[in-house]
């Protein structure tokens, strides 16, 4: 399982020494693997971090699918209750995930890497939760689902800021993500 | 998300806002009392500014990493050891063509000028003289914005620099829209504002830039506006 010892050792780099810091002879070390053969698997550090992203976003997912059946309440609180887990999860290594975020303004759209809101697990989840909304009657039916979510996704991914420059923890961002979501809701045009 | 042919750049290009003229800006702010400058303390300006512009096209075309502080020189038509008696190191001299870059932006966005028009209006007009502006340097702004992302202190304090000028335009509309009765005085103003901000720069991600042009940017922006101020969601369950 070389391909899963280089992902691991990654990770661990990324998060722990810096994304900028990490080299590859450094992955290959902590993983116990020579470096040509990481290179056999990854063309470089970009599509290591973009797959220890999709593979983290691909373990939460399949936990938050067990937890879906048990989604009770509105729409709104189902949205709320699937960030929360995500804030918990990504800020327990918000270096890591920070350094995503920063490479995601400047990757090509060649299709190696996948830059943040485009993993199509994460995006789709929200989605469905969104779609069940109109199902269920408490979203109106003429929403542009996919502009919401994108919405929602950009206010997701800027609160990490206040983590990593601010030092807010993950209770702080979780709030701050209710009311944007709440404001997304609710609307504050004045309705004449 | 589909992109439009390139017909749509003609009337995005129409469509700019009209806004002051360099000159007029410089009368304005000119400052009469200032002494004038030495010949010595001239030939350092232009220096700067030959070394400013030579590395904003560099780091634009061949990204931070492979612009080469030498290679910047040779554009330059200088030494590398004169780029050095300017700039401290790369990473200074990469800060410094960001904060030059703001400080034109801000300069090209001029004062606000949307006392009668709707909210949505001013704000797409905001973006897209932004995106104007930004044309023919994206890579270049993409570049800074990863930079304050990874947790450099100089590098988030330029981006809050040139952030505050645009949230400060954004803030104005939406105090405008409330003030004419568009907006309910009940607007959270600063939520509004952060979550336009959020939008605007999500626009940045995902390499949209090479697939659309800011017309296609700007309508996006233009439905995320609508969705965020428009309240949709109207039956509670």
């Amino acid at each position: 399982m070389t391909r899963a010892r280089v992902l691991t050792a990654a990770r661990d780099l990324f998060d722990e020494v810096g994304y900028e810091e990490t080299t590859i002879r450094m992955v290959a070390e902590r993983a116990g693997v020579a470096v040509g053969s990481v290179f056999t698997t990854f063309s470089g550090k970009a599509e290591l971090l973009s797959q220890v992203m999709a593979d983290r976003v691909e373990a939460l997912q399949a936990e938050l699918e067990h937890l879906a059946p048990h989604l009770r309440g509105p729409t709104v609180d189902r949205l709320r209750s699937i960030m929360a887990v995500h804030y918990g999860f990504e800020t327990r290594r918000l270096r890591l995930f920070v350094a995503y975020v920063a490479c995601s303004f400047t990757w090509p759209a060649d299709g190696a890497v996948t830059p943040i809101g485009r993993n199509h697990r994460f995006h789709g989840m929200l989605v469905d939760v969104l779609r069940g909304g109109i199902e269920r009657g408490d979203v109106r039916k003429d929403v542009d689902v996919e502009l919401f979510i994108d919405t929602l996704l950009a206010a997701y991914v800027w609160n990490y800021r206040r983590a990593a420059q601010d030092g807010a923890d993950a209770g702080a961002l979780i709030a701050a993500m209710d009311r944007q979501i709440g404001l997304l809701f609710d609307g504050v045009a004045y309705a004449a | 998300m589909t992109c439009p042919t390139t017909s749509a750049r003609a009337s995005f290009e129409q469509a700019q806002p009209s806004l002051p003229q360099a000159s007029e800006r410089k009368v304005a702010t000119a400052d009469p009392h200032a002494r004038p400058l030495t010949r010595r303390a001239l030939a350092k300006q232009r220096t700067r500014r030959l070394l400013l512009d030579a590395a904003k096209r560099l780091f634009n075309e061949r990204g931070y990493e492979a612009a080469t502080m030498r290679d910047i020189a040779a554009a330059a038509g200088m030494s590398t050891g004169a780029v050095f008696a300017s700039f401290a190191d790369k990473a200074d001299l990469f800060g410094a063509v960001i904060m030059d870059d703001f400080e034109a932006l801000a300069a090209h966005l001029g004062a606000a000028d949307h006392a009668d028009a709707p909210t949505e209006a001013s704000l797409l007009r905001l973006f897209s003289a932004v995106f104007a502006f930004q044309r023919d340097h994206l890579p270049l702004v993409r570049a800074a914005i990863g930079h304050s992302w990874l947790g450099h202190p100089e590098a988030d304090a330029r981006m809050r620099t040139g952030a505050a000028r645009i949230l400060a335009l954004i803030d104005d509309v939406l105090r405008t829209g409330v003030a004419s009765g568009e907006l309910s005085p009940d607007l959270d103003i600063s939520l509004v504002k952060e979550m336009i901000w959020e939008s605007f720069l999500a626009s940045y991600r995902h390499a949209i830039f090479e697939a659309c042009d800011a017309e296609a940017l700007v309508a996006r922006l233009a439905a995320q506006v609508r969705i965020l101020l428009a309240g949709w969601m109207a039956v509670a369950a």
